[in-house]
């Protein structure tokens, strides 16, 4: 419908459910579908796939000791263990030098999307790999592995090898030009932006339900957890009950905020910047820095967008 | 797909079919985060994602609850480790897991040992057994006692905690055939009621020994 009859017709007849679900429906295709610029989820390809190697490289020593023919996690038990529907390319590599192959192959095409090679081929077949290497043993992903294979799949959709890639490099010798904004950035760093708000509700959600959080002692226990990143803080907060209490109502409220805040016009580009540094501090005091980061790459677009 | 001028703006029928593809992404979304709470979910939410969404979600690992709670200040907050050693052999040194390892590959040690200790339970000792079956080399017997330990975490103010035992199952392979036996938690043993005691109401007893201890 042309959009000046459109709000005539509104404007005489009043507003009605029509006009209502009118409005959403163009708010739909504005968040959607409104052309994007996809340097950001080229800088989020660059990132990932740099958190997608370190995550990567974790397996790398124990490989062998975990799935290997020999190893602690036998694809038969794994399958037993997980769901029904889970599926891995790795349960086919029966052999050490076949389980060595196929994990070397991940970490190339890791390395491929970093420097965004093929990328339209590469960003699906590292989406596939990630789930299939998580797939194999679900025991031992922690929640940088799951946000991270969210954040791949999101770049599959996207078009995350037009800038910053060795694609465009390639490009730009055979004369082709610098692409414009479309609509397949604008779903990808949509879908980033639903992704961010749900992961953050869901968390704070869990967390609420332990008492540490309402009394204020969470921040205690984390610093003080093996991993923590934090662990200077222990003797300050040892010493104030009161600071304790404050970083933990600060974490509280830093994922209250970001989860609203994402979404107010006015307020949501210098929310997602504080989420930009918020959120590896929160993963450093949890003792899951590699989430941190991941989680920060979720409002990277938002905090970059002019 | 990638550069030309026409995808700045998808066609009517290109719009309809994502706007449904998306739809029904953000349904499952919304499904999966209701449905994988530790608090459990209701039948119908169980139901619908079970039958509709998790086919198609579970292989990309997108199935996901996204429940970080970072901490709750409980027991299973601690810090979780596996120790392995020859059974019966108390002088041997055990195989400890994750040991000095630090960082990423560490926690997914920790990880491991908290999925024996904590949700092995459910699923008849699946993974201690597949554990202790693929430690024996490493311990150089076929028959061990796998344990998990956690640390439980340090009250604000309180002295440090040493591990105490999460779980334990022995494993062994008899005649070509893998056994796990569990230990059980004390808690969880019927208490014993000495011959003498039964039979006094006022001490609670049965008048059956036999059937107070089975």
């Amino acid at each position: 419908m042309n959009a000046r009859s459109s709000a005539a017709t509104r404007s005489m007849s009043g507003p009605s459910s029509t006009d209502g679900i009118a409005a959403v429906g163009d708010a739909w295709n504005r968040f959607w579908f409104s052309p994007a610029d996809s340097r950001p989820l080229a800088i989020v390809r660059i990132a990932a796939a740099a958190i997608a190697l370190a995550l990567w490289w974790s397996y790398a020593a124990d490989l062998q000791a975990w799935f290997g023919p020999a190893g602690v996690l036998p694809a038969d038990t794994v399958r037993e263990w997980r769901s029904p529907y889970g599926f891995s390319l790795f349960d086919w590599a029966a052999t050490s030098a076949t389980l060595t192959v196929l994990f070397a192959a991940t970490g190339m095409v890791f390395v491929l999307l970093l420097v965004g090679f093929a990328t339209p081929v590469v960003a699906p077949l590292a989406a596939v790999l990630w789930s299939s290497l998580l797939h194999r043993g679900p025991m031992l992903v922690g929640p940088a592995d799951d946000c991270l294979s969210v954040l791949l799949w999101i770049l599959a959709i996207g078009p995350a090898g037009e800038h910053f890639s060795l694609d465009r490099w390639f490009a730009n010798r055979a004369g082709r030009p610098v692409p414009a904004a479309g609509w397949r950035a604008s779903i990808s760093q949509g879908l980033m932006k639903v992704y961010a708000t749900a992961i953050t509700v869901a968390g704070l959600l869990a967390q609420l339900k332990g008492d540490a959080w309402w009394d204020g002692l969470a921040a205690w226990y984390l610093a003080t957890g093996p991993r923590s990143g934090a662990a200077g803080l222990v003797p300050l907060l040892e010493r104030s009950e009161y600071l304790t209490n404050l970083l933990t109502h600060g974490v509280t409220a830093f994922e209250i905020i970001f989860a609203i805040g994402l979404w107010c016009g006015p307020t949501q580009q210098l929310v997602a910047r504080v989420g930009l540094v918020g959120w590896p501090l929160v993963g450093l005091l949890a003792g899951e820095p590699l989430w941190g980061l991941t989680m920060a790459l979720f409002a990277l677009p938002l905090a970059m967008r002019r | 797909m990638n550069t030309s001028s026409d995808s700045k703006t998808p066609s009517p029928a290109t719009q309809a079919a994502v706007t449904v593809a998306l739809a029904v992404l953000l349904l499952g979304l919304v499904l999966s985060i209701a449905g994988n709470t530790g608090s459990g979910s209701s039948a119908v939410v169980r139901t619908i994602k079970s039958r509709l969404f998790s086919p198609w979600m579970v292989p990309p690992w997108l199935d996901l609850g996204f429940e970080y709670r970072l901490t709750h200040g409980s027991d299973d907050d601690g810090d979780f480790r596996i120790e392995v050693r020859r059974q019966g052999d108390s002088k041997a040194a055990p195989v400890r897991l994750p040991g000095r390892l630090t960082g990423e590959r560490a926690a997914r040690w920790q990880r491991l040992a908290r999925s024996i200790a904590v949700e092995d339970a459910d699923r008849d000792g699946l993974l201690a057994a597949a554990f202790g079956r693929g430690m024996f080399d490493e311990v150089g017997a076929e028959d061990v006692t796998v344990r998990a330990l956690r640390t439980p975490l340090v009250d604000r103010g309180g002295p440090p905690t040493a591990p105490v035992q999460a779980s334990s199952a022995r494993v062994r392979m008899v005649g070509g055939e893998l056994q796990l036996i569990r230990a059980e938690p004390r808690g969880e043993v019927a208490p014993l009621v000495r011959p003498e005691a039964s039979g006094n109401p006022s001490d609670g007893g049965t008048g059956n020994a036999a059937e107070a201890t089975r």
